[in-house]
């Protein structure tokens, strides 16, 4: 019935069974794949991740699949949802440990909370919390305006100069909690955490 | 606004999840048992975040572990942490590929500084649980106690607080021995014991027995998240009720609409059937 390739991409750096399971869960069968040629050839990508964003463009460039994932991405058009650490990688650049270019898919920089912007509130931002959403967003298809998700972080990207549409989340300062322009998504939180409401955003993601 | 989080705390220890009473352990069942006491996959709706510790003492039996690691974490759509021993990085790393997403270190917090600095280069600091036993001595102070609350802690609980929150870990898991299993609810001492204006997550543990004790923890704005490893207490529907308790009190929890989803997916499905039949 549903023959797309839907990849998750493995450098090394994120919980990457999570992901898998919750795709299971929805029915649909991923791959787990670091290789270039694989990544470049499937209809779905996910890019999952925890960790240093710099550690983690440098795995992407060892192995090549940065170039993979433009290429399917920029070239073929093909989808992809980043997740967490994922969807930081697709912005510009990122200041933790030191500045380090990223995919450049999403029009912002990302960088750490500051003490100004969270405003008392502690760090990391752990937990579910409550993110806004836009009418006509189809990764939010279904859910709530304000629906809950697990977030699990320290560094953000703030929703100012982008052409797609934002979710956002309030810590202090209103930041990027998700985004979607054309074959591009990304999400901040943890849909695969972040019970049936991260479910739904998943098959939304998937079933486009 | 963050919400609040409940954590159901669940202890192994050679294939058995046990129940604790001041530390003193008690097997309960092994994995069939728990899916059906708890019919996990379905109570895990009724619950925020799951922590997995395997206290067994010794020598562990890691790969059967992560086996049952493995059989919780599918269909349970929450983060889940997991510690028990953590004492090296190829360990944080099997329990993260096994479906943990936080480790959990307690006795390592003690010792060894770089490897808790490691753990958060490699992981993120996000990614680590402090997790500290806390017993209250018999002229009043605290301290905190290591390797399965069998090794007490020189200098005082509030100091070895103040360190951890300083040191590279992403929230704070705080246990009170005294309280643990007896289900009299929790020791809010320990929250004296925290630094003024604590930068990091708190989550309280040890000692509860019913909705209440976990709502009398949730009051107390120093508290982030409460957890219960109480086996008993919480069996059947006992989560869920007291999750529901908790919600129409007032506590600040995370929503969901189970039921959205599966619409959602027939839907769907729906959808699917329709342009197969098109074609």
């Amino acid at each position: 019935m549903n023959k797309q390739t839907i990849t998750i991409v493995d450098y090394g750096m994120g919980n990457l069974w999570s992901v898998l399971s919750a795709l299971h869960y929805l029915g649909y069968n991923p791959k787990i794949s670091s290789d270039p040629d694989e990544i470049a050839r499937a209809d779905s990508l996910l890019l999952p991740g925890v960790g240093s964003f710099r550690k983690a463009m440098i795995a992407l460039q060892q192995k090549g699949i940065d170039q993979a994932i433009n290429e399917s991405v920029q070239i073929k058009g093909r989808k992809i949802l980043g997740i967490c650490l994922g969807m930081q990688l697709m912005g510009l650049s990122s200041s933790e440990d030191g500045d380090t270019l990223g995919l450049g898919f999403i029009n912002s920089t990302v960088d750490k909370f500051t003490l100004d912007e969270i405003d008392a509130n502690k760090l990391p931002h752990i937990g579910f919390d409550s993110v806004r959403s836009q009418p006509g967003s189809r990764l939010f298809n279904k859910l709530q305006q304000a629906a809950d998700f697990y977030f699990v972080h320290s560094y953000r990207m703030l929703p100012t100069g982008l052409n797609g549409i934002p979710a956002t989340c309030h810590y202090g300062i209103e930041f990027l909690a998700a985004y979607e322009q054309d074959n591009i998504f990304a999400t901040q939180f943890h849909p695969e955490k972040s019970q049936t409401n991260g479910l739904i955003l998943l098959k939304n993601f998937l079933a486009l | 606004m963050l919400k609040k989080r409940l954590i159901f705390t669940l202890l192994y220890q050679h294939g058995q999840f046990m129940l604790s009473r001041n530390f003193r352990l008690q097997k309960v069942g092994n994995l069939q048992w728990l899916q059906s006491n708890y019919n996990f996959s379905h109570i895990s709706y009724s619950i925020d975040e799951l922590i997995v510790l395997d206290v067994s003492r010794g020598q562990k039996e890691t790969e059967e572990f992560y086996t049952a690691l493995k059989k919780l974490s599918e269909g349970c759509f929450v983060p889940i942490a997991v510690g028990g021993g953590v004492k090296t990085i190829d360990t944080a790393r099997n329990l993260l590929r096994s479906g943990a997403d936080k480790v959990v270190v307690n006795s390592a917090l003690y010792e060894d500084n770089n490897f808790i600095q490691h753990l958060a280069s490699e992981f993120g600091q996000q990614c680590v649980v402090a997790s500290m036993d806390i017993r209250s001595s018999p002229d009043g102070s605290f301290q905190a106690w290591s390797e399965y609350g069998s090794v007490c802690q020189p200098k005082s609980a509030a100091y070895w607080i103040e360190q951890v929150t300083q040191a590279d870990v992403g929230e704070l898991y705080l246990n009170s021995m005294d309280r643990d299993g007896t289900g009299q609810g929790y020791d809010l001492r320990l929250l004296d014991l925290l630094p003024i204006n604590m930068p990091k997550p708190l989550i309280l543990a040890g000692g509860v027995g019913n909705a209440a004790h976990l709502a009398a923890g949730l009051a107390d704005p120093r508290v982030d998240a409460v957890a219960t490893a109480h086996l008993f207490n919480f069996v059947g529907n006992g989560l869920k009720q007291a999750r529901q308790a908790l919600i129409s009190g007032g506590v600040d929890l995370p929503l969901w609409d189970v039921q959205l989803l599966e619409h959602h997916l027939s839907d769907l499905n729906g959808q699917k059937a329709m342009d197969v039949s098109h074609d």
